[in-house]
């Protein structure tokens, strides 16, 4: 218990380290454009098709569950606004980062964990390189960047599954689905969706890269490594969204109240 | 020139390392023997930063680097080249791109000199036609050849090699030893080699140290090791007897 307490305090300080690094070396020593360009299209293709068919059946899902709510109330007219605003705002970006931790994490995790216990970032040093600036900060950059744009294409694909099952489940127009859209779902839920987005892929990036840069002891440490970061991801995830969605609501009063 | 003054160098309550002082002049090659364990390639890491001393001092050409921020370190590792026991190839880039690596980061090299560097380089190392292949298409040795071609390219001044013949067919640990015994002799490489070998020490080594259990039991130029009578240098010595009987 006191072990595996610690063991948090110890990642969380390393972890505050490592960013720090990352930092100092973005501003010092800044990675190769065209670096960071490979790694966002390897991590964009390799996860649009997955993030896409994900987003869809969320939106989907979001869709068939509040019909059985709307109905009772004979509010159906709503369906296409509420399920829409709780796919933006809350389910859509939590269930699509969950499924890219797995997808995009996972890998950069076992990538660079591999490179650790290889001695291929010990080579990167030894040929005078700095490794943040070489394979860290390409991939860090990438996946936030990448995440995002994902996200986002995620929640679009979440509208349209939404709506596909509105017509065909719900036994209602795309008109009638799409009407109460704008009204329900306003700018600062859509901004505080991509709020959530941007958060999320944060806590993807850094957990990923941390876990795998400092993984050790030969393929037992990589397997390792993936694990804690698949942990360490849904956690930080759900922290995230908890921190967001007061932020965001604490922004929405103030807007509303101005 | 490279300096240990009483470098201590401990994992949890196993200390590795027990006060080591020894140093390296410039040009000398200097082979490190000793059983499996006893702290070698702790030594050779330490030189060049990826663990660092609990306690004493590492001098690298009149710098102490043992306290240097990461950052610090990187002009001073490219100094020293370190061929490690196990090719560390990267994985995603062909042969060429991981021999060209060190030239891209350090040298305004035109792509064309590049090239020619990195044929130069593989061809010490008896490796041609193998610049497109990716280090998974090609056997162990030869990665450890690539891994040592990689290293040689951007001309370091000390040579770092831990066990750098391990696994190589006898034609290329002639080769890979001559290399040593060359880039010592013609450009001043500062070397120290890392292995189990008394046979390629007695050959090339300049001066041999033998360590035991994190301390130097015995060293000196080969024909003073050879009356040598601690029992783990006579130990290494009939090894090497019994092999060439």
């Amino acid at each position: 218990m006191v072990g595996g307490f610690r063991d948090i305090i110890d990642d969380i300080g390393g972890g505050l380290l490592f960013l720090g690094r990352m930092l100092s070396t973005l501003f010092r020593a800044p990675p190769r454009s065209h670096v960071v360009f490979d790694q966002i299209w390897r991590v964009t293709t390799n996860s649009l098709s997955t993030t896409a068919l994900a987003g869809f059946f969320v939106g989907a899902i979001m869709t068939v569950q509040f019909t059985l709510q709307v109905k009772e109330f004979g509010a159906l007219g709503y369906l296409g606004g509420l399920a829409t605003s709780g796919t933006i705002r809350e389910v859509g970006p939590l269930l699509i980062a969950f499924m890219l931790s797995g997808k995009v994490g996972a890998f950069t995790s076992a990538e660079l964990g591999t490179m650790r216990v290889t001695e291929q970032i010990d080579a990167i040093c030894c040929l005078g390189a700095n490794p943040f600036q070489e394979i860290i900060l390409p991939r860090f950059i990438a996946i936030i960047l990448s995440s995002f744009f994902l996200l986002a294409v995620g929640l679009f694909m979440s509208i349209a599954g939404g709506l596909l099952l509105g017509i065909v489940f719900s036994g209602i127009t795309a008109e009638e689905y799409l009407r109460h859209i704008p009204t329900i779902v306003t700018a600062p839920s859509i901004a505080g969706g991509l709020f959530k987005c941007l958060s999320f892929a944060l806590v993807l990036a850094s957990v990923c890269t941390y876990k795998g840069f400092t993984a050790a002891g030969g393929a037992k440490g990589v397997g390792r490594a993936v694990v804690s970061t698949a942990v360490a991801t849904m956690v930080g995830l759900v922290i995230a969204d908890f921190i967001t969605t007061l932020v965001s609501d604490a922004v929405l009063a103030i807007a509303l109240q101005g | 020139m490279i300096q240990f003054d009483r470098v201590v160098k401990r994992f949890g309550e196993r200390v590795v390392l027990k006060g080591l002082s020894f140093t390296i002049r410039e040009g000398e090659i200097l082979f490190v023997l000793g059983t499996s364990g006893t702290g070698k390639s702790v030594l050779l890491k330490n030189i060049v930063g990826l663990l660092r001393p609990d306690e004493g001092d590492i001098w690298v050409d009149g710098q102490e680097v043992s306290r240097l921020a990461e950052e610090s370190y990187f002009p001073v590792r490219k100094k020293c080249g370190m061929v490690f026991q196990h090719p560390a190839l990267f994985d995603s880039f062909t042969v060429f791109e991981n021999v060209a690596f060190g030239l891209r980061r350090h040298y305004g090299m035109g792509e064309g000199e590049i090239r020619a560097r990195v044929r130069e380089c593989l061809e010490l190392v008896n490796l041609v036609g193998v610049e497109r292949k990716m280090p998974a298409e090609i056997s162990y040795g030869m990665q450890k050849r690539v891994s040592l071609a990689r290293t040689v390219a951007i001309e370091p001044r000390i040579l770092l090699f831990d066990e750098p013949t391990t696994g190589l067919d006898p034609v290329t640990t002639n080769a890979v030893n001559r290399l040593i015994l060359d880039l010592s002799r013609q450009l001043k490489t500062t070397s120290i080699v890392v292995s189990h070998d008394m046979h390629c020490a007695l050959a090339i080594a300049d001066r041999i140290m033998v360590l035991d259990q994190g301390q130097i039991v015995a060293q000196g130029a080969p024909r003073d090791l050879m009356r040598s009578e601690h029992p783990l240098v006579r130990d290494f010595l009939a090894e090497t007897l019994e092999g060439e009987s």
